[in-house]
């Protein structure tokens, strides 16, 4: 009978090969191709620069205390808003909670729903994205807020070494330079009737430990590049055809029906935030060109910014509503250009301080 | 944590150095004990504790098994490990399951019944690492091995975090033996579990996550009717997914092993190149495959009692397996199929007997496809999240969706077809000679070649660390 005081006879086989020999070599052939893709890489404008991942959000979370100043809402409040003029106006640095791609709805309801919390939210509306019923927009928050409830210590660890490395090494920009992300942006011409959702251009911005993101110049000045982002924002604000298997009218009721939900549910999340003692005001950022023609046609004032003001009886800050405000151009029609996000914040400020109360 | 982390690369390259560099066998034991906890921990701390109780009870268990003179009271103690390990994994894995389906009972009857819903969360790998002990009272019982005295060693054979949360299911009398004497130093060793864990991170990491996990995603995600070609590729996708992602982490975990000097056995060997399902089984999960067929389908007669029987066997460890992969009646429609697809396979050899034709190359490439094909169909039902979803699918997949939808981007579909191609070509190249034999033959310029790629791929992929879709069993 094998008994655990025998040795085991299974071994597995070891191919016989001059194994210190192809290691050394295989080390090699990774630094070498390793140190030629960053060059690369940097040539074409790349610099390192953290990625703005989940953890990286889970962790500026972590830092919210009960009477934060936190700025909740989609790129644009990421990108248009600086934290250092937002301090020097408000007295106090804020938390950037913003992410691209994103609904800010359940962020503030999670910020509404922390009992500890009674700080001051400065909550970016974009209508089409904040209103947004479902999909990758709301799934983007309840991701970060999933990752933040639920990080575990290998997660925290993996992400600190993550950061030390992002910001030594340029290619390991996720975003743009991944294998992913290379793949996606192969031309490679659809079938005429496949529902492909648009691929995202290289946008260069850069990101750092607090959530502070920059365009870059490359992105700011006209060229390339900032066309092709200019021309990806039309597909994918304009909202989808309803679904073949759903009819038309069906489907509009139910999109109909989770705007009203969504806007009941805000005014909940306000209410209940500004029982506890806390401050909102909502911000529509600038934004440019067709893209701003578009916007407005798809989501009028009248019929997203004005019934969200008063129904949640909260202050509101739209740029088109104050010169000083509106005068900024969007070069890629969407967001500020680092240079004048600091301008604008610093504009914003008054806006701020008086919709506050500071 | 997971392999494809930098948490695990920092703790890997600790826990290896440490344990090379320590010339006493109990301190490196001890240091692997300490490291397997570090690994199980670093998810959920508290569940760790559960893990011990387990083992520790199993140790206690083994050795009572082994003490007691009487029959009656052996099978006593060994009845007590099987209710206490089972039980645990049905309230943390099937508890909510079995409420629901409870509630629905009773709603056929006509009480409506409101369960509360147990807010339980699954201790990761815990399929794995309840088979890992159980394996040692079942063998202890059955005579097959002696019990250890040192509970140190058991709680390293349980929990040695190369295969602690997603195997292969170890058995303690293929580990334990391997405590006796300290592994000696071996450069080729080492360098080759390398390589392995390289090839299991190139498979998870790009393969599986990069090339097919997104059009997987998007197929069973869609709410609509799709057309066969989508719905096709998309379950052909998953059915790679699905390979590479778990072959990836057995891979991982064999490499890992080896670099510490120990041999795990196979858990994979090129399963798409089957000839039939007793040879799918034969080639995929095997770990579980013969501890289901040692543990279940032999204690409950195997091919003992008669031909029917031995179906009626083969269908119910079938089920059995079908519900060890998840808490749902989709997990067991899939293995009630493969079970099916079992009796089928024998009710026909039984009646074709050994023909002449059916050794044919082509014959055995046909036949090879459709059992791809069918396992395809079957992985309908284990990706779906339920049967509306698998059966829009199914009917999309022969022709019921004409006017259909179609979602896959020409980059998508190049990239299910070309690595489905390749995964064929490697496996009908691998199927009889295994990977370490293939190696041994290659121009070292290949190997060198493949294996710088591999690393280079791993690094430009990079990204969020994604969990390997075992876990979750």
């Amino acid at each position: 009978m094998p008994s655990s005081t025998s040795s085991s006879d299974f071994q597995r086989p070891i191919p016989a090969l001059p194994w210190r020999g192809i290691t050394v070599i295989v080390v090699l052939i990774i630094m070498a191709a390793g140190a030629a893709w960053e060059m690369h890489v940097r040539s074409l404008g790349y610099a390192p620069t953290l990625n703005d991942t989940e953890d990286l959000w889970a962790q500026a979370r972590r830092t919210v205390q009960p009477e934060s100043i936190v700025i909740v809402g989609d790129s644009r409040a990421l990108f248009d808003l600086d934290l250092d003029e937002l301090e020097r106006g408000l007295g106090k640095r804020p938390v950037q909670l913003a992410m691209a791609g994103s609904c800010a709805y359940p962020i503030l309801a999670d910020l509404a729903n922390d009992e500890r919390f009674h700080g001051t939210v400065i909550c970016g509306i974009v209508p089409g994205m904040f209103f947004a019923p479902g999909g990758p927009l709301v799934e983007t928050s309840e991701k970060a807020l999933r990752r933040y409830r639920d990080q575990t210590l290998a997660q925290r660890a993996s992400h600190h070494l993550g950061m030390f490395l992002e910001e030594r090494v340029a290619f390991l920009k996720q975003e743009d330079l991944t294998l992913p992300m290379l793949l996606a942006r192969l031309s490679l011409a659809n079938r005429p009737n496949a529902q492909v959702p648009p691929t995202f251009p290289p946008y260069f911005q850069t990101v750092d430990r607090e959530r502070r993101t920059r365009m870059t110049e490359q992105c700011a000045q006209p060229g390339d590049l900032q066309t092709r982002v200019q021309q990806i924002w039309l597909p994918l604000f304009t909202p989808p055809p309803p679904p073949t298997y759903v009819p038309k009218e069906v489907f509009m009721a139910n999109i109909g029906k989770a705007v009203e939900a969504r806007f009941k549910d805000t005014v909940a999340a306000v209410n209940k935030l500004r029982a506890r003692g806390g401050k909102i005001v909502f911000v529509r950022f600038p934004n440019s060109g067709e893209l701003k023609a578009l916007e407005d046609r798809l989501s009028p004032r009248e019929k997203t910014w004005q019934p969200l003001l008063k129904g949640t009886a909260a202050p509101g800050i739209h740029f088109e509503d104050h010169p000083e405000l509106s005068e900024f151009n969007c070069p890629e029609w969407s967001h500020l250009s680092a240079g004048d996000s600091v301008e604008f914040s610093k504009r914003l400020v008054p806006h701020l301080r008086s919709a506050l109360q500071f | 944590m997971l392999f494809n982390s930098l948490t695990f690369v920092v703790f890997f390259t600790i826990v290896v150095s440490a344990y090379w560099s320590m010339r006493n066998w109990t301190a490196r034991k001890n240091l692997l004990v300490t490291a397997s906890y570090i690994f199980y921990g670093a998810w959920n701390p508290p569940f760790a504790a559960l893990l011990f109780a387990t083992t520790a009870l199993d140790f206690w268990l083994g050795a009572r098994i082994a003490g007691a003179k009487e029959p009656r009271r052996r099978k006593a103690w060994m009845v007590a490990s099987l209710v206490s390990n089972l039980s645990m994994l049905g309230f943390f894995k099937y508890g909510n399951f079995l409420l629901e389906n409870f509630q629905w009972l009773l709603a056929q009857i006509g009480i409506i019944y409101q369960p509360p819903h147990l807010d339980i969360l699954l201790p990761v790998g815990i399929s794995f690492y309840t088979f890992h002990s159980l394996s040692y009272t079942l063998d202890v019982y059955r005579g097959v091995m002696q019990p250890t005295k040192s509970l140190r060693d058991f709680v390293l054979a349980v929990s040695f975090f190369p295969q602690l949360v997603a195997g292969p299911i170890v058995r303690a009398g293929d580990f334990l033996p391997q405590l006796q004497a300290p592994p000696k130093p071996q450069t080729g060793r080492f360098l080759w579990g390398l390589l392995l864990m390289t090839l299991g991170l190139f498979e998870k990491v790009v393969l599986a996550d990069t090339m097919l996990a997104g059009s997987a995603d998007r197929v069973f995600g869609h709410g609509g009717p799709l057309i066969a070609l989508d719905s096709w590729l998309g379950v052909m996708a998953f059915a790679g997914q699905i390979f590479f992602d778990f072959a990836g982490y057995s891979s991982c975990a064999i490499g890992a092993a080896l670099c510490l000097g120990f041999h795990l056995k196979d858990n994979f060997r090129f399963p798409y190149a089957a000839i039939g399902f007793s040879d799918f089984w034969r080639r995929w999960h095997i770990s579980l495959s013969t501890f289901l067929r040692d543990y279940l389908y032999i204690p409950l007669g195997g091919n003992r009692a008669g031909p029917v029987r031995a179906l009626i066997n083969l269908v119910i460890v079938m089920f059995i397996g079908g519900l060890w992969h998840g808490a749902a009646w989709t997990f067991v429609v899939w293995g009630l199929l493969h079970g099916l697809y079992l009796v089928i396979e024998r009710l026909l050899r039984h009646f074709a007997g050994n023909a002449k034709w059916a050794e044919s190359l082509l014959v055995q490439l046909v036949l090879g496809l459709a059992t791809y094909g069918a396992v395809c169909l079957a992985w309908v039902f284990f990706r779906a999240t339920d049967f509306t979803i698998a059966t829009r699918l199914l009917t999309g997949m022969f022709g019921g969706h004409v006017q259909g939808d179609a979602i896959l981007a020409t980059r998508e579909m190049l990239q299910i077809g070309l690595v489905t191609l390749c995964m064929f070509i490697a496996h009908w190249a691998l199927r009889d000679i295994g990977l370490e034999q293939a190696v041994s033959r290659l121009p070292r310029w290949v190997v060198t070649g493949a294996w710088a790629f591999m690393a280079c791929a791993i690094i430009l992929t990079q990204g969020n660390s994604n969990a390997f879709i075992y876990f979750q069993f």
